[in-house]
């Protein structure tokens, strides 16, 4: 393994972190408050630690292996939520490195659950800071990386290929560094028409910056405690929708449909219909019950539902009208949402439409080769036949999955959280979503997990994030064995 | 430059590799799936799992914008399909690599530039004009050409027996000596020497000159005495020794032993009288000895495993043979066997791209990396007009540590460069270099 060219680039990337606290020292210098000590400190230490990786990886030999691959992109988002919770550490507002290291973890993860129970008194650097995390951690630090630095001349091709984008390969271009500019483009455009939008919508300045942020990287942190609740604007709600909605496509079809005018190609796409297929009907549920059972206008409930459904389905985690108080027939419906995710090659979490649209058919062409033994059914995803390589990891990923939240689940009950909370703490750190049900439904914070549990959960939306594979090779044997 | 190549055997895969890290957009396609994993994963580029042959799979791969489609499949039909269609579909140049020596004749040139087809490559037939020119040169251990012949690279191994030896570069530069020393591999290294350097034992030097005075460097490298090559063995024949034994002079004689017995008599009937075909193993030490191996000047080995060519060179020199040529396809063990002191390596491979990359040079005069000399580049600069170094001497330029000029082609004719030398503007400029990034470089000559 080559540990010097690792470091050199964990330095590289510590630098890049360094340039986003750089961005909110000097915002914290603008609005005066009093976190402008703690952004000084941190950017002083993002830069340190950056300084001392490059000097001990000084002389790296420019080869990067599948390996050093692997480690990198799992060691970066470690590195990143380590620097990161120094702003919350040091200027108080969150207690303890627990707390402040669940936060800066959940923002990086693009999770978006928080232990802030005074979001409305933070300052306004800090509160940047939290959704810049959540941006930057929505397209993937290494992707972000590779965009902004397209000469990083050091294993792009190692680390974009240990940087999971989904079951099935995409590229837009043959080079990397152009490749992951065009999604940088992609993900930048969407977030400044969001922007744009909320602030037409009435909401000022930072609050539209923030929530572009955290909607277009389908984290979920808010600039207040009551989340959108608290705006109570029917026309940001749908905004919001509209752009969660589009954050949860894979970004690949986005460029071709708006880039490359390629529109029969967004609507031929499988992931595509079934992302849209689920989410209309899971609205159109939703929306009946919250009116017939719940007593709301047309209006309203369907546009909660609507709300409600693209924010769990995207893994983001807005909250615009509690879902604990919905007819507990509904909240199934809801966990479902939370356990496929969005689209691959996207922002979101989860398990991903495109997996669930190949478990389906798989088991649709198994069941018909119980009557026809001999027949040969190919499983397709866009008219493309899927190899079995391909098969094979979908059903290792599908039981890793199932595993790690199982795990997550027992240690979280473990720590001391009821039965079926601890079920949707679980699921929803590992699909990076942010709020669960009950004591941990949207309308609370996490603060009250104990903290063993706050190290279980972030550990949970650290492997969520990195769609656990590339987390579990790590661990096993052969990975460290010399030969 | 946006590059099309058909076909992930090992020439395409070894150029899509070359070229990725020159960053040019590089899309490798492939009806073999199985093929494009290892590229994909390895290189940066894109793969596209789809027949070559069809349009819309050419459609697909985007050949309509691409400057460059090179046809490396396997058979030579479907290599021409490709180009003719490649070109219809709006690619700017298209290379076809053929298995049939009679399309190169140049009277059939503009039939395949009718049918849109730019250039073909044949890498048996390039690797065995390498062997020829071997042979002819038997003391030289590689050579190339620049701008057809204007300057000329050669490598030489110099033993105890130069003149040269132990002095420094600086001392025989003042003796005005016509040639210029780019590269030393001395063991595994690869210098770019300075004044203060010198040439010791055992040295591989490379040296830059003009092909009149390689009877100079000969003899102040000692290798006058060295044989001229008479007499030939080849082991192996496949299509790389037939195209040699027509291209190696009329004087010599040639022996081809052949262990397959069907392919032995194919082969009487391929190559020219004056050669003669043994069916044999050629790793066999009584047969060798039998065909007289000690009155053999030059030892060629082209069977299909590279294990085995290595290994016969290696017995043919402790017969006696000075000089050895072995085909080496595994590009892992071209290290080796040089290591090994087989005369000259052979790989079909880096041939065949040295030659593309020439044509896209020629093709583009922006500056490419055209050549790999043991681990040193060798780029050609065109000395723009506003550039840094026009109108300077090279001793006022002061390029980086890791480069230097190796001479100059001026209105065609080669110009061997030293301190003094002024660079003028629309020269083009050889340049060696190591470790150096050829960005680094440019900005001298633009």
């Amino acid at each position: 393994m080559n540990f010097k060219l690792i470091l050199r680039v964990l330095g590289l990337l510590a630098f890049v972190e360094a340039f986003f606290l750089l961005c909110c020292t000097a915002m914290a210098f603008c609005y005066a408050e009093d976190d402008t000590m703690a952004f000084v400190v941190s950017l002083g230490i993002a830069i340190g630690t950056g300084l001392l990786f490059t000097l001990a990886g000084k002389g790296a030999e420019k080869n990067m292996s599948r390996k050093d691959g692997y480690i990198v992109v799992s060691v970066s988002w470690i590195l990143f939520a380590i620097i990161g919770m120094f702003p919350y550490l040091l200027s108080h507002y969150t207690s303890g490195v627990t707390d402040a290291f669940f936060e800066s973890m959940s923002g990086f993860t693009s999770t978006g659950s928080s232990i802030m129970d005074n979001i409305d008194s933070c300052p306004h650097a800090l509160l940047f800071w939290r959704s810049l995390t959540q941006w930057v951690g929505g397209l993937g630090i290494i992707l972000f990386t590779i965009a902004l630095i397209p000469s990083i001349g050091m294993g792009d091709v190692s680390l974009f290929a240990a940087q999971s984008m989904g079951p099935l390969p995409g590229k837009l271009q043959p080079r990397i560094a152009n490749t992951a500019q065009w999604i940088f483009t992609v993900y930048l455009v969407l977030t400044i028409g969001c922007a744009v939008s909320l602030y037409f919508c009435g909401m000022n300045v930072f609050d539209a910056v923030n929530h572009a942020f955290t909607s277009i990287g389908t984290g979920g942190f808010s600039t207040h405690q009551d989340s959108i609740q608290f705006f109570n604007s029917a026309r940001i709600e749908y905004v919001l929708i509209a752009f969660m909605f589009f954050a949860g496509v894979n970004y690949n079809l986005i460029y071709f449909f708006a880039l490359r005018g390629k529109f029969k190609r967004l609507f031929k796409d499988t992931e595509f219909k079934w992302y849209a297929i689920l989410f209309i009907i899971s609205t159109a549920i939703c929306a009946l019950s919250l009116h017939f059972d719940n007593g709301l206008d047309w209006e309203p409930s369907l546009r909660f539902s609507a709300f409600q459904t693209i924010s769990l389905s995207t893994s983001t985690g807005y909250c615009s009208h509690d879902y604990m108080l919905w007819a507990p027939k509904l909240q199934p419906i809801l966990l479902l949402l939370m356990v496929i995710g969005g689209c691959a090659g996207s922002s979101a979490g989860g398990f991903k439409v495109v997996r669930i649209a190949m478990l389906c058919k798989m088991t649709r062409n198994e069941t018909k080769k119980m009557l026809h033994p001999n027949a040969v059914i190919p499983l397709r995803i866009n008219g493309q036949v899927v190899a079995t390589p391909a098969k094979m990891i979908l059903i290792t990923f599908t039981f890793l999955y199932l595993l790690t939240f199982f795990v997550g689940w027992l240690a979280l009950m473990f720590f001391g959280i009821e039965f079926s909370e601890a079920a949707t703490c679980s699921l929803s750190a590992l699909s990076n979503i942010g709020p669960g049900i009950g004591a941990y439904g949207p309308a609370f914070s996490w603060s009250i997990m104990s903290p063993g549990a706050k190290w279980v959960c972030a550990a949970l939306m650290f492997i969520g994030r990195l769609e656990i594979m590339c987390v579990f090779v790590l661990f096993t044997r052969s990975f460290w064995k010399r030969h | 430059m946006k590059i099309v190549i058909a076909g992930a055997g090992a020439v395409g895969t070894h150029l899509a590799n070359l070229l990725s890290k020159e960053k040019h957009d590089i899309i490798l396609i492939d009806q073999d799936a199985a093929k494009l994993e290892e590229p994909g994963s390895r290189f940066d580029l894109l793969t596209i799992n789809i027949s070559a042959t069809s349009i819309h799979g050419l459609k697909e791969a985007g050949v309509g914008s691409a400057d460059l489609v090179i046809a490396v499949t396997p058979d030579e039909s479907r290599n021409i399909a490709i180009c003719m269609l490649s070109h219809s579909l709006g690619a700017k140049k298209t290379v076809a690599r053929i298995n049939n020596s009679e399309y190169l004749d140049p009277k059939y040139r503009r039939y395949f530039q009718e049918m849109g087809i730019d250039s073909l490559i044949y890498p048996e037939r390039l690797a065995a004009q390498e062997i020829a020119d071997s042979m002819k040169m038997s003391w030289v251990r590689q050579s190339w050409e620049f701008h057809d012949g204007a300057l000329e690279l050669i490598g030489v191994k110099v033993r105890a027996n130069a003149q040269i030896l132990n002095r420094k570069l600086k001392e025989l530069g003042e003796e005005s000596l016509p040639f210029h020393v780019v590269a030393i591999k001395r063991k595994r290294n690869t210098i770019i020497p300075r004044g203060n350097d010198m040439l010791l034992e055992g040295d591989l030097v490379y040296f830059m000159t003009t092909k009149k005075h390689l009877p100079v460097i000969r003899t102040l490298c000692g290798k006058d005495k060295y044989e001229e090559v008479k007499n030939i063995t080849i082991i192996g024949g496949g299509k790389a020794a037939v195209q040699a034994s027509m291209l190696i002079p009329d004087y010599m004689n040639i022996k081809i032993i052949e262990q397959d017995e069907e392919r032995a008599k194919q082969l009487t009937s391929m190559v020219h009288d004056r050669v003669m075909v043994i069916h044999g193993d050629g790793r066999d030490m009584r047969l060798l000895v039998d065909e007289d191996i000690k009155n053999t000047q030059a030892f060629v080995a082209l069977t299909g495993s590279a294990e085995t060519n290595i290994l016969a060179c290696l017995a043919a020199k402790r017969m006696g043979v000075r000089k050895t040529v072995a085909m080496v396809e595994n590009l892992d063990y071209v290290s080796m066997a040089e290591s090994l002191d087989i005369g000259t390596i052979i790989n079909k491979k880096t041939i065949a791209a040295g030659h593309i990359y020439q044509m896209m040079l020629d093709a583009d005069v922006s500056n490419l990396k055209c050549l790999t000399v043991s681990s040193a580049d060798v780029v050609e600069f065109i000395v723009g007009e506003k550039s840094r170094a026009a109108g300077k001497e090279i001793r006022e330029l002061d390029l980086p540590a890791g480069a230097t000029i190796g001479g100059l082609v001026r209105n065609g004719e080669g110009i061997l460069a030293s301190g003094s030398t002024r660079l003028e503007s629309d020269d083009s400029a050889v340049v060696f270099c190591i470790d150096t990034e050829v960005k680094r470089l440019e900005k001298y000559f633009k």
